[in-house]
């Protein structure tokens, strides 16, 4: 029994005991929190064998610390401050990063006020077994905590703190170290204060407490080398604690204090909203913001004030006068930019000739612009919260130093983003000449107001550009794809069986069967793309004897694997939904669940939730009922095999005539839902055929097939979620996880109906969605039957996207879908490879009364929060998989330039620009820019362009939207970045390679 | 409150009239019994402070005992102008009251509180937050826990203890200060945070619009600078007025035995004149113009004496709680 004593404390204590502080609430209060604080003593030092502490604590650092820096020979720990883990963060993770580190409770509390996401990136460092952390909770123990002096602030307070325990330790080492005879006391090892804090290191000076830079320690470590370049740009600063900055000119103003920003958007003087960059022009970015129908244009560097794509920013919108309409120009950063040297734009040197550029390519003449298509115009006078990541670069070559290109030496050079929505980033590196070619990720650090350019630091390389595994991850990082294997906490979810889990036999004892109605009689089949291993859901349909028909659609009951609040649950939820990239697939759930226990595969019986519906034979629907069941499916389909079937004469068994039945209502559903006013959208869609597995080389691309089968899944696909959407939302109102796609502003439509009107002279009739298909039916070109399809995609173009929302967190008249115009919606039909369809199982189980609904899932903040992440992970998702395919069209590109000697496809103009047109090349579903070198006769009204006819003495030739032309595809290497990019050149109706 | 016969109030009357006055406890006419003070009592209060009077140093009970708590809430209001005080008695203070009696009785005590502590004059000037949008508003609590007599001089006492105790957190407000004009003068220092104090300089420049809408606390630690008027809230003093003379701290009995009690509100600013407050006279007896100024000249007397104790204990208080007890921390 351990003896427990209770000490009382005096209420004279108050100012040592209790903590407090004021706190500033959302709505404005101003609360007063009190926090208990007990002092102890039986707080361990975290040393192995210590005789000063107790000796059953756990302990993590090793006895005599860490010997291989060369300052400290005699072993020593670092104590790093506050400062170190908010900037070098990186470096301290790195794996080469490993003398053992105490963490102080003080540095835990700083880092988490100051910063959420590098706080939980330092909880994450502190649990990992590889590394020698050890958290000292000094704010508890009595010796080395520290009552706030009169008239400190809390930043000074901290540091003594930190002092207080850096210099409590190395007595404390005395101690747990007691000298023994014959060795001297210098064998101690020493615990070392890293701070890049000079007046805290002065300070620590004094009290003979050992402490160093980041740079000077990383300096004397056994593997600088590679150490030294994940040093953040901030850590640069040396022994001088202000480096002459005042010499050179600001290049951008300052930004304003967050509280001025918030106290000015809470005024609706300022406005708040994502910054996105304009990936024609790099000095044009836009800010949506709810006050304006029309985002906020901002134009020019000065006026984007350092902001990068994603971030929040907080925008002051100029003068009516002044509102622009974008530029009709692309502006290539690497173009204009490219005699900008990376060493000497230090000293931004040529800054004239740099200015001249940029402000030639910014004036466009805005004013000839017809009024309407003004947009507020604006500066960023300040950033609520950077979304800095690690981006996916190339070493622009030209950048490095040609004298020393084989050299270790350090030097500073551009980084190119992969993605053409980012400014270059300025890096310095010893390794240079070896990444050249490479793709590498790399981490913006600051971007001070002197500098053109961001400054960040390298972090890993990925490999070689184009190798397939670089551009396979580089892919993933730049969409924040999480593609770690699963680890050994989620697999312990599965079952304990693996693969050769089964349902166990009919038994009301069995648990699997309880509450389960057995289907497993049922001619159940399902039907999917080819080469589909996650089966998620099975129908079937059979005639009722009193002239009915019963249909049923049987989705995978993953919710029975996945339980909540389990590591599976959680990664699951953080993971979103699966990615399917062209040759490789990231799951949402470990494997064995998508592709074998919950994979509705044929022949085996497998656990299910049925959604079976009576319908007339009209597909009106008599009744609806949701069971949890036990199937058997009878056979798995691709699309082209069912329709093979369907159409057979000579078949006519119970399958057939079952997938028959279903086609009949798909259709009759299908017809009512357009009737409704439902989208018939498009968007390009394109299919790669790799070769085999092991071949990186893929053979062709080739646009996706429709079959009639596509189109009967997806109806009662629709039906099911429909119907589920309406008893989850009845069952629980306030949190019920559905699908919603708003109606699109009218606004957005403008250039697209303008365009159409003056090139084709059709309207476009945008006041429902019903009106809209109607309109987007007739926009039909005789000649072109590909003209609607082109019509369609832009117009999808034009919508806002759908999201999940929680049915608690918006008014009840916005839960409608836009497109499929449908009152309600949900996802509850893919639940292997989309989060938010396990939740919705959940919520439908409760429903029925099969298990009760999990506490968090009653809690409207908690599934606005998953929203949230299902949201964003959904988007990244689908802009990954998109890439993936770009990227293997690129790659056949190539492939077929080898072959063919030029490629030329037939394309769509789809924008005109005063230098260029951009082209959409649907076989490919390839998207392109066709740039002249000189500019044209370019008429905005009328979106066509003039130019000079190839052939001397001809009359100039006119292009315009929605032109067919004819253009070259070429794949080239950009000689700095090494990204391979596509070219695109007119060859009809004029060769612009001469223009 | 203590109702007592005719013949107790008689025996009363007689003794504290008798040469030399004789009371119960045996202590003279213009004796107190023995007070305590406590201040910083409720952390979680911006202020607060605990009174007792005449309590049993033995076992630690009898006496009028009362705590007051001063609690700051931001408010959006207009002119910034109410604060209010609030005077609960507890019903175990009063067992023997109907909850109506006690209604009343509350209702007395708290509009004497009120009546001489919100006055205009002697509201707190660093009360406001943002001039004209949101300011503190200081809510003053006050609770009688025990009630054996001179209640007034207790609930004041603890009262002025309590707004001498109160801290007001700092504020900094925040402004956006839209930009006029052409986009030439971008470069031009723009001092978007401006002290309340310190917005002279632009007085000029009437392009710009000052529009102060937000306030930060610069420092979350901070307890805030000490409320404005430590000079000026009141102490009062109750004389017990029997006819031919009058005593103080009255206890129950007494209490009830004399006709008329005069109270009297001063406070004694460290520069100037003393500043009577206000008076009032409670009671069915009957007095004049003439026993009332030689009564007020007496009253100030003591009541500079109830002061400069107050004054001497209060910065005690104040040492022992911050800079003895961190001594204490750093010397264990």
């Amino acid at each position: 029994m351990p003896e427990i004593t209770i000490l009382k404390r005096p209420r004279e204590e108050a100012v040592i005991t209790q903590r407090m502080f004021f706190k500033k609430t959302a709505r404005g209060k101003v609360i007063k929190v009190l926090r208990e604080r007990y002092l102890r003593d039986d707080i361990s030092c975290g040393i192995d064998g210590c005789r000063a502490c107790d000796a059953t604590a756990q302990t993590v650092l090793s006895r005599s610390g860490d010997t291989t820096h060369k300052n400290f020979p005699t072993g020593h720990y670092i104590l790093p401050d506050t400062n170190v883990f908010l900037a070098q963060m990186d470096l301290i993770e790195s794996n080469f990063f490993t003398p053992p580190i105490i963490i102080l409770q003080t540095v835990m509390e700083e880092v988490r006020h100051r910063s959420l996401p590098l706080y939980s990136r330092l909880k994450a460092l502190t649990t990992t077994d590889e590394r020698k952390v050890w958290v000292f909770y000094n704010e508890f123990r009595s010796e080395t905590a520290i009552v706030r002096e009169d008239g400190e602030t809390p930043n000074d307070r901290n540091d003594r703190g930190i002092r207080k325990a850096a210099e409590w330790y190395n007595t404390h080492l005395t101690l747990a170290h007691p000298p023994i005879r014959g060795q001297s006391n210098s064998a101690l090892p020493k615990v070392v204060l890293i701070t890049d804090d000079y007046a805290n290191r002065q300070k620590a000076d004094k009290d003979k407490i050992p402490c160093i830079s980041v740079r000077n320690y990383v300096d004397g470590m056994k593997n600088s080398d590679q150490l030294l370049d994940l040093l953040s740009a901030t850590g640069s600063d040396e022994v001088e604690p202000t480096r002459a900055v005042a010499g050179r000119t600001a290049l951008y103003d300052d930004y304003l204090p967050m509280s001025t920003l918030v106290a000015g958007v809470k005024a609706g003087q300022l406005y708040q909203g994502h910054f996105n960059a304009n990936q024609y022009n790099y000095l044009e970015g836009t800010v949506p913001v709810p006050a304006f129908t029309k985002p906020i244009l901002l134009v020019g560097r000065e006026n984007m004030n350092r902001a990068v794509q994603g971030d929040v920013v907080v925008v002051e919108v100029f003068d009516e006068r002044e509102w622009k309409a974008p530029t009709d120009e692309v502006i290539d950063q690497e173009a204009t930019l490219k005699n900008d040297d990376a060493e000497d734009s230090e000293e931004e040197g040529d800054d004239m000739m740099v200015h001249e550029h940029e402000s030639k390519a910014l004036r466009a003449e805005h004013t000839k612009k017809a009024p309407t298509e003004k947009q507020p115009t604006g500066r960023v006078v300040g950033i609520i919260k950077r979304n800095w990541r690690a981006y996916v670069c190339h070493i622009d070559s030209t950048s490095l130093t040609s004298s020393n290109a084989t050299s270790l030496g350090l030097q500073t050079v551009f980084a190119t983003p992969v993605s053409r929505l980012l400014p270059r980033i300025r890096l310095r590196t010893r390794q240079a000449p070896s990444l050249i070619g490479n793709k590498i990720l790399v981490t913006i650090d600051r971007w001070d107001i002197t500098s053109r350019y961001p400054e960040g630091h390298f972090v890993r390389t990925l490999g070689k550009a184009e190798s397939k595994e670089a551009e396979q991850e580089s892919l993933l990082l730049e969409f924040e794809v999480p593609y770690r294997p699963f680890g050994k906490a989620i697999l312990d979810c599965l079952p304990p069986e693996g693969e050769q889990w089964v349902v166990p036999p009919k038994s009301t004892a069995s648990p699997e069967w309880r509450d389960r109605a057995d289907l497993r009689d049922l001619i159940i089949c399902s039907i999917d793309p080819p080469g589909c291993q996650d089966i998620d859901d099975a129908l079937h349909a059979r005639r009722l004897t009193n002239g009915n028909i019963e249909a049923g659609v049987h989705i995978a009951d993953v919710s029975h694997f996945v339980h909540p609040e389990t590591a599976m649950d959680n990664e699951a939820a953080a993971r979103g939904s699966t990615v399917y990239l062209v040759d490789k697939r990231i799951d949402m759930l470990p494997a064995l669940l998508g592709t074998n226990l919950c994979s509705l595969r044929p022949h085996v019986e497998r656990l299910a939730f049925s959604v079976i519906w009576e319908m007339t034979v009209d597909a009106e629907i008599v009744d609806v009922r949701f069971t949890k069941s036990v199937i058997a499916s009878k056979a798995a389909f691709e699309y082209g095999e069912a329709q093979l079937r369907k159409d057979d004469p000579k078949l006519n068994d119970n399958l057939t005539q079952s997938v028959r039945l279903l086609n009949s209502l798909a259709q009759k559903l299908k017809a009512k839902r357009m009737a409704a006013g439902a989208l018939n959208l498009a968007s390009p869609e394109v299919k790669i055929h790799l070769d085999s597995s092991e071949s990186s080389d893929p053979v062709d691309v080739e646009q996706k097939a429709l079959h009639e089968t596509n189109s009967l899944v997806e109806e009662f696909m629709l039906l099911a979620n429909t119907s589920v959407a309406k008893k989850t939302q009845e069952s629980f109102p306030q949190t019920s996880v559905l699908r919603r796609h708003l109606p699109p502003p009218p606004t957005n439509f403008e250039k697209l109906q303008d365009i159409l009107l003056k090139r084709k002279g059709l309207k476009l009739d945008v006041s429902s969605s019903g009106a809209l298909a109607d309109s987007l039916d007739k926009c039909l070109d005789p000649k072109e039957p590909a003209f609607n399809t082109l019509v369609r995609i832009m117009a999808t173009r034009c919508m806002l996207s759908a999201e999940y929302f929680s049915s608690g967190s918006v008014s009840r008249d916005t839960f409608g879908h836009y497109g499929l115009a449908s009152p309600i919606y949900t996802h509850f039909t893919s639940p292997i490879r989309r989060y938010a369809d396990v939740l919705v199982h959940r919520q439908l189980a409760a429903a029925i009364g099969y298990t009760p609904l999990h506490p968090s899932l009653h809690s409207k903040m908690h599934v606005e929060r998953i929203m949230e992440v299902v949201n964003r992970r959904h988007r990244m998702a689908q802009m990954a998989g998109r890439a993936s395919v770009e990227f293997y069209v690129g790659l056949a590109l190539k492939g077929r330039n080898e072959r063919e000697k030029e490629v030329t496809e037939d394309a769509f103009v789809i924008r005109t620009f005063r230098n260029g047109l951009g082209v959409f090349v649907s076989k490919l579903g390839l998207e392109g820019l066709v740039m002249f070198k000189r500019d044209t006769q370019f008429d905005a009204e009328n979106y066509t362009i003039s130019v000079p006819s190839s052939d001397i003495g001809r009359p100039d030739v006119t292009i315009s939207v929605f032109d067919k032309v004819t253009v070259r595809i070429e794949v080239e290497k950009d000689k700095n970045t090494q990204r391979g990019r596509v070219k695109m050149t007119l060859v009809s109706p004029v060769d612009s390679r001469a223009l | 409150m203590a109702s007592i016969s005719k013949a107790e109030k008689a025996y009363i009357q007689s003794s504290l009239l008798s040469d030399p006055p004789l009371r119960a406890d045996g202590r003279g006419l213009i004796d107190f019994r023995t007070i305590a003070l406590e201040s910083g009592i409720a952390p979680i209060a911006n202020g607060s402070a605990r009174v007792s009077i005449g309590k049993n140093a033995q076992d630690g009970g009898g006496g009028t005992e009362v705590v007051a708590a001063a609690k700051l809430e931001v408010e959006s209001v207009g002119d910034g102008e109410d604060w209010t005080s609030c005077n609960d008695s507890s019903p175990t203070a009063y067992p023997l009251l109907s909850p109506n009696a006690l209604d009343d009785l509350q209702h007395d005590m708290t509009s004497v509180l009120n009546a001489t502590l919100s006055h205009p004059t002697i509201r707190p000037k660093n009360l406001g937050i943002l001039p004209g949008r949101k300011s503190w508003l200081l809510n003053l609590d006050v609770i009688v826990f025990s009630d054996a007599g001179n209640i007034f001089d207790a609930i004041f006492m603890a009262a002025r203890a309590a707004l001498w105790d109160t801290k007001v957190p700092r504020t900094k407000s925040v402004q956006y200060r839209a930009k006029k004009g052409d986009r030439s003068d971008a470069t031009q220092a723009m001092d978007m945070d401006v002290d309340e104090t310190a917005h002279v300089g632009s007085a000029l420049d009437t392009r710009q619009t000052i529009q102060v809408t937000d306030f930060e606390l610069p420092d979350y630690w901070d307890e805030g600078e000490p409320l404005d008027g430590r000079q000026t809230w009141p102490v009062c003093l109750t004389l017990n007025l029997l006819p031919t003379l009058h005593f103080l701290d009255s206890t129950l009995q007494e209490e009830a035995s004399v006709p008329l009690k005069l109270l009297v509100f001063y406070s004694f600013p460290l520069d100037a004149t003393p500043m009577l407050r206000g008076m009032r006279l409670l009671g069915t007896g009957v007095s004049d113009l003439v026993q009332v100024k030689s009564l007020l000249k007496d009253g100030e007397k003591y009541a500079r004496n109830v002061w400069v104790a107050l004054e001497g204990k209060l910065k005690d208080e104040d040492l022992r709680r911050n800079k003895k007890a961190r001594e204490r921390f750093l010397n264990r």
